[in-house]
């Protein structure tokens, strides 16, 4: 049990520090344009256990963001589109649940659920956090369209990256 | 207590989410410079055009106000008109300012009763004996003449309308001021008939018409309306004109009393000449 936690927490702090020292720096687009940013932290939301409780993956998803917010300099903007991200992960798990139901001691990872589930669920939960983060970061509907642009181009890098973690790490828990 | 505790067992994840939410947007918009600049303009943008549908509401109460003061100027303006004036100037080249004599002033009145749709309407002022209001005093709108005071009480005045079957005005026409004199048929509210205009004056339709001054009642040169329709009648020797009133009587709200100073100057000579 302690050791779970200790991952999480070291996932934590590692999906931070790479966030904010490396991946801040790949960010790209044209004519002086910004057009997608690598955000792999959600991750750290994304793996949380099944069982953690709602609002346990709310807090810590808010402290995530903060970290990152205090990396990038836009205080409480990650913050908020991780808080409705880790918000979200409710509802997103109960409408993939597999017909035998979950396992509740699993974390949902692809090594416990299998790789098609997992890139599901991954892709979804990323789709959520960067369509919230960009439409955050315009803060008007005026920008709609500016802000589809940004999170399908910012989904394509970032699910990449998450991809090839998880490839690399396979994490179990 | 308890109803507190079940609140927060039903919706603690939500209130949770609430509050990270609303810290975060607090955050948001105490920290980064963009999207405080977008926030303050919408909720400029949102408080601005409240206070306009107020600003509006407000004008609508102060309107009543505001229509009583430009009834004021209004009335300073047209008795400063030389068509309000009389000149006592014998020699055209010398006419200087002291030889004009107020001839007309202007009573601002409201009125308190209309009618378009008999064959003899009148029309009810709130200003009367009081206020400086006479019987034969003409009445005017913005949009030109209304009609002829008929009786007057304290507080109040009975107007004979244009539309009215014994209405009499001197009216001309067009550029070379042949007149005649308008008169009602009784028909329609925004038609009078101009007579007596001989035949070879050059009439067409769409020449203007306005007061003549011969009847004292009202200035010179207020218009009255347009011609709609000419025709000469087969063996006489006048046209029977159309016009179109330029007035609404039917929507009539603010008119002036005009006021001939030197009416009974007028009637002196009249006098004199039946005697």
């Amino acid at each position: 049990m302690n050791s779970a936690v200790g991952i999480h927490i070291f996932r934590f702090v590692a999906l931070l520090l790479l966030q904010g020292l490396i991946l801040k720096r790949i960010s790209a687009g044209w004519m002086g344009y910004v057009y997608f940013d690598v955000l792999l932290y959600p991750l750290f939301i994304i793996l949380l256990p099944l069982r953690t409780p709602r609002s346990l993956v709310m807090i810590s998803a808010f402290l995530l963001g903060l970290g990152v917010d205090l990396f990038y300099g836009t205080i409480g903007l990650h913050a908020a589109a991780s808080v409705f991200t880790a918000y979200l992960r409710a509802f997103v798990l109960s409408q993939l649940e597999p017909r035998e139901g979950y396992n509740v001691d699993f974390s949902p990872t692809k090594a416990q659920l299998g790789a098609p589930w997992f890139f599901r669920y991954a892709s979804i939960m990323l789709g959520i956090h960067l369509f919230a983060y960009f439409s955050i970061d315009a803060f008007s509907p005026v920008f709609f369209a500016d802000i589809v642009v940004k999170t399908l181009y910012s989904f394509l890098f970032s699910m990449f990256f998450i991809i090839i973690m998880v490839l690399i790490f396979n994490p179990r828990q | 207590m308890r109803g507190l505790y079940q609140l927060f067992a039903a919706y603690g994840n939500f209130l949770l989410f609430l509050a990270l939410e609303g810290l975060s947007l607090v955050l948001l918009l105490q920290y980064n410079y963009r999207q405080q600049a977008i926030y303050d303009h919408s909720l400029l943008l949102l408080s601005s055009s409240a206070e306009r549908q107020v600003d509006q509401l407000g004008d609508y109460i102060n309107l009543r106000d505001e229509v009583l003061k430009l009834q004021g100027e209004n009335q300073q303006l047209k008795q400063a008109l030389e068509s309000a004036k009389f000149s006592n100037a014998v020699q055209q080249d010398t006419v200087s300012n002291d030889s004009l004599e107020q001839l007309y002033t202007y009573i601002p009145a409201n009125v308190i009763g209309n009618s378009i749709n008999n064959t003899i309407n009148y029309i009810r002022l709130d200003r009367g004996r009081k206020h400086g209001v006479a019987p034969n005093m003409g009445v005017i709108s913005a949009d030109g003449i209304v009609g002829v005071v008929r009786a007057v009480s304290e507080h109040y005045a009975s107007v004979m309308s244009l539309l009215h079957r014994q209405t009499r005005i001197k009216a001309a026409v067009g550029s070379d001021g042949y007149f005649g004199t308008l008169r009602w048929t009784g028909k329609d509210p925004q038609y009078m008939q101009l007579e007596a205009i001989p035949k070879h004056a050059p009439v067409e339709v769409g020449d203007t018409v306005y007061t003549s001054g011969y009847s004292q009642l009202f200035p010179e040169g207020i218009m009255v309306g347009t011609v709609s329709e000419v025709k000469p009648p087969p063996g006489r020797n006048f046209y029977a004109i159309q016009v179109k009133l330029r007035n609404d009587l039917g929507k009539l709200r603010y008119v002036y009393v005009v006021n001939n100073l030197m009416r009974e100057e007028h009637e002196e000579l009249d006098e004199t000449i039946n005697e």
